[in-house]
């Protein structure tokens, strides 16, 4: 975020006598972006257009596309309750965006202290982010396990019976959402703690002039002070959220009973297991759009609460 | 100065030059997309392909998946297979994981092997969309004697424009591997109990009393530490107690009628009512082929290709028919080995599947133990019964072959219906839901589903 914002407080304003140059530079400058450029439009901007005319077709990869008009959307719309269905499950999952960003602060503010080993908790806490999404989601399954599992032998040490977990409808989500506030932890946790180093001093000497007490020192000098952070973080873990999909496949196939279906599983399913591409790419662009108006929408509620020095 | 120009210059020529081939690069699928389309450009696009070849050598690429001892025999079988046909060259691509995945890939972007393997529930999504090349002809002049190979196993790999099962024929089976009741003689012997019998399938009743006694849970904390019978392969039961999965057209969704819900419910009431079968819960914590290796279960079922696995116990064991409540039934995996229909060279590419389909091949394959062999004088041999070995009863296996009959996801091209089946079934697994109630409730579904993934079947 801060990136951008200064990239877009810099506007290159090309004064006359470089206008002159004009040809010569400019040609240089657009050879050197040619390449990514062209990456862009061969690798992901042509295909996008593709996938707008495919959602107005009828496709199964294998044979070429017919159209059919608005079908798939209306289909997708009027027609079939499991995209409704993995729609809610998806906004039930980012339940976890708030939890996993107040943890993710709380533990940056802890290793944010001056204390012995301090450099060891914070890699242990980072640890998770660097292992592999699929290593990480095979031994939840085993943390999950209803009878030799971690998380049942700890309730069962203070005399709870836990449940089935990933195998009780009501349990799998909120499995899920556990699995995924512990896997985004580590990355919130180390851009948080950049974020609380990077609050200046002489503010927070400042409140304690005005006799700030450490939680008013919190409220109104830390939180203001990370806003950028949180907007950063809550951005991105949305949109990670409306994706999420490898770890859904890997623990519960969407099951049971369709309860861990997200958005992007169905339409995976849709695409490689059904061979239905034309309404695959009519879920996909359905998710985009949704997407971009959940991220126009914080965009414009961050001014209200993002303060940038 | 220069030499920065000169730096600048190389650079940007070598980015130029990168992405003029990358255009090149992505011309050339599109192109020949275009051409596909056109049945004229069509052969022009094989004639391509043709010329490729050097030399007198027809090179012909077979993709299948295996673990490292079936890419082992399939080494030795394609390394007879060049000594026998100099002329042609085989080039084996071995995909261990995600093989479907993969596939489907290389079919849609027109670079699929030669001789591919078909799973057999995927055969009707790629031959509907015209993916395999009809095999009839060559079949008639080679030397396979159709009329010995499995009815079962040949019928899957059967399309008439519609739906499989009948009309042409587009895929040997390459193995068929049927399912059966696998026992822990030792249990058995424990509890005093005869073996279940290797010519007629138990009824449900005698499965019920079967399992009842040789259920032990002696701490007595309603966990039994032993129980009798495995979850249920419960399409054979539906089957062999009179029911259907699907209408014979296929059309519609038959597992209300009173037959196949009894049969369900008998499957989830061994959990629910009896406790003599593992419930969700136990199988997360052990499935049941490590129950099974561990002495903690009694009989289960499970498919030919664990033999081999199973021949390492050190208990003895045997095999039955399916409990069924009535005829020998159930259902057999196969894979089948195609042609792709963009072949370039048809010829040379039947040869590999003739050979490996037939009886050469088929003897190396079933020598391993995992499947049984194509012909039915092969299985009735001491190639496949190998006596001396478990399981005592091996012919088992071939009567089951005879009769078991393609999984019912093989039955249509789109298998959206089969996979929200599942998802719902485990209502009456976990008994939140009589088998009645739920298939009654999810019949209007599944029969949308079914119009709605198969359009061809409905015109």
């Amino acid at each position: 975020m801060i990136m951008t914002e200064v990239s877009e407080n810099r506007p290159v304003q090309p004064s006359r006598k470089a206008k002159r140059k004009f040809n010569k530079e400019y040609l240089w400058g657009y050879s050197f972006v040619a390449a990514p450029i062209l990456g862009f439009m061969l690798f992901a901007f042509i295909p996008i257009g593709y996938s707008v005319y495919v959602s107005f077709t009828k496709y199964d990869a294998f044979n070429p596309p017919t159209f059919n008009g608005a079908d798939n959307y209306a289909r997708l719309l009027l027609e079939d309750p499991l995209f409704w269905k993995s729609l809610v499950n998806t906004l039930y999952a980012a339940i976890g965006i708030p939890i996993g960003m107040a943890a993710a602060l709380a533990i940056a503010i802890a290793l944010n202290q001056r204390i012995v080993g301090i450099k060891f908790f914070r890699t242990v806490f980072f640890l998770p982010t660097i292992c592999s999404v699929v290593a990480l989601t095979l031994l939840w399954k085993w943390v999950f396990n209803a009878d030799y599992g971690l998380l049942n032998y700890l309730l069962g040490l203070i005399n709870v019976s836990g449940p089935a977990w990933l195998n009780d409808v009501r349990w799998a989500m909120p499995s899920m959402i556990i699995q995924g506030v512990w896997a985004g932890l580590g990355f919130h946790m180390i851009l948080y703690l950049a974020a609380l180093q990077g609050v200046p001093t002489t503010l927070y000497e400042a409140a304690e002039i005005d006799g700030a007490g450490s939680w008013k020192k919190f409220l109104y000098v830390t939180i203001p002070g990370i806003s950028p952070t949180t907007l950063f973080i809550l951005i991105t873990a949305v949109i990670a959220a409306l994706q999420d999909f490898v770890r859904f496949m890997i623990m519960t196939e969407g099951g049971p009973e369709y309860s861990t279906m997200t958005i992007v599983y169905y339409l995976f399913q849709n695409a490689f297991r059904y061979m239905d591409m034309g309404y695959a790419s009519a879920m996909a662009w359905i998710l985009g759009i949704l997407i971009m108006i959940i991220t126009l929408i914080n965009f414009w509620l961050s001014r209200r609460w993002v303060h940038y020095e | 100065m220069k030499a920065k120009k000169a730096i600048c210059t190389t650079v940007s020529l070598i980015v130029l030059a990168t992405a003029a081939v990358g255009c090149a690069g992505t011309k050339e699928p599109n192109a020949s997309k275009n051409v596909n389309q056109g049945t004229d450009n069509n052969n022009a696009a094989v004639d391509n392909d043709g010329a490729a070849n050097t030399g007198d050598k027809v090179k012909v690429k077979f993709a299948g998946w295996g673990d490292p001892s079936e890419k082992q025999v399939f080494d030795q079988l394609i390394k007879d297979f060049e000594t026998k046909n100099p002329t042609i060259d085989v080039e084996y691509m071995h995909m261990p994981a995600d093989y479907v995945g993969k596939m489907n890939t290389m079919l849609a972007g027109g670079t699929a092997p030669d001789v591919l393997y078909v799973p057999d529930g995927d055969f009707g999504r790629w031959v509907s969309a015209g993916l395999l090349m009809p095999i009839d002809n060559y079949v008639e002049s080679s030397n396979i004697d159709i009329g010995d190979m499995w009815e079962s196993g040949l019928k899957r790999y059967k399309y008439d424009g519609k739906k499989t099962g009948e009309g042409e024929l587009y895929a040997l089976p390459k193995d068929i591997g049927p399912i059966v009741l696998y026992y822990n003689k030792e249990l058995f012997d424990a509890a005093g109990v005869p073996y279940p019998s290797a010519e007629n399938p138990m009824t449900f009743d005698e499965l019920l009393e079967t399992a009842k006694l040789l259920t032990k849970d002696e701490n007595g904390d309603g966990k039994p530490e032993q129980y009798g019978m495995g979850p249920a392969w419960w399409e054979g039961w539906i089957w062999g107690n009179g029911g259907k999965i699907l209408s014979d057209d296929r059309k519609e969704f038959m597992m209300h009628e009173k037959a196949a819900t009894d049969a369900l419910q008998f499957a989830a009431d061994l959990r629910n009512k009896h406790g003599v079968s593992p419930d969700t819960r136990a199988l997360q914590a052990m499935n049941d082929g490590q129950m099974f290796e561990t002495g903690k279960l009694a009989m289960m079922q499970q498919g030919r290709w664990m033999v081999p696995t199973y021949r390492k116990l050190d208990f003895d064991w045997d095999v039955a028919p399916n409990p069924t409540n009535g005829q020998w039934d159930g259902h057999s995996g196969s894979v089948g080995l195609g042609i792709y229909s963009k072949t370039a060279n048809a010829d040379a590419a039947f040869k590999l599947v003739e050979y490996l389909g037939g009886p050469e091949g088929q003897k190396l394959q079933s020598e391993m133990g995992f499947a049984i062999p194509s012909f039915k004088s092969m299985a009735n041999s001491d190639v496949f019964l190998q006596p001396g070995q478990k399981p005592e009863h091996a012919e088992v296996f071939v009567k089951a072959a005879e009769v078991q009959k393609p999984g019912p996801w093989t039955n249509l091209p789109n298998a959206k219906w089969w996979d929200t089946l599942n998802q719902n079934l485990a209502q009456v697994w976990d008994g939140r839901k009589t088998a009645e109630a739920l298939m009654n409730e999810l019949k209007p579904e599944i029969d949308k589903l079914i119009k709605e993934g198969n359009p061809k079947l409905f015109e």
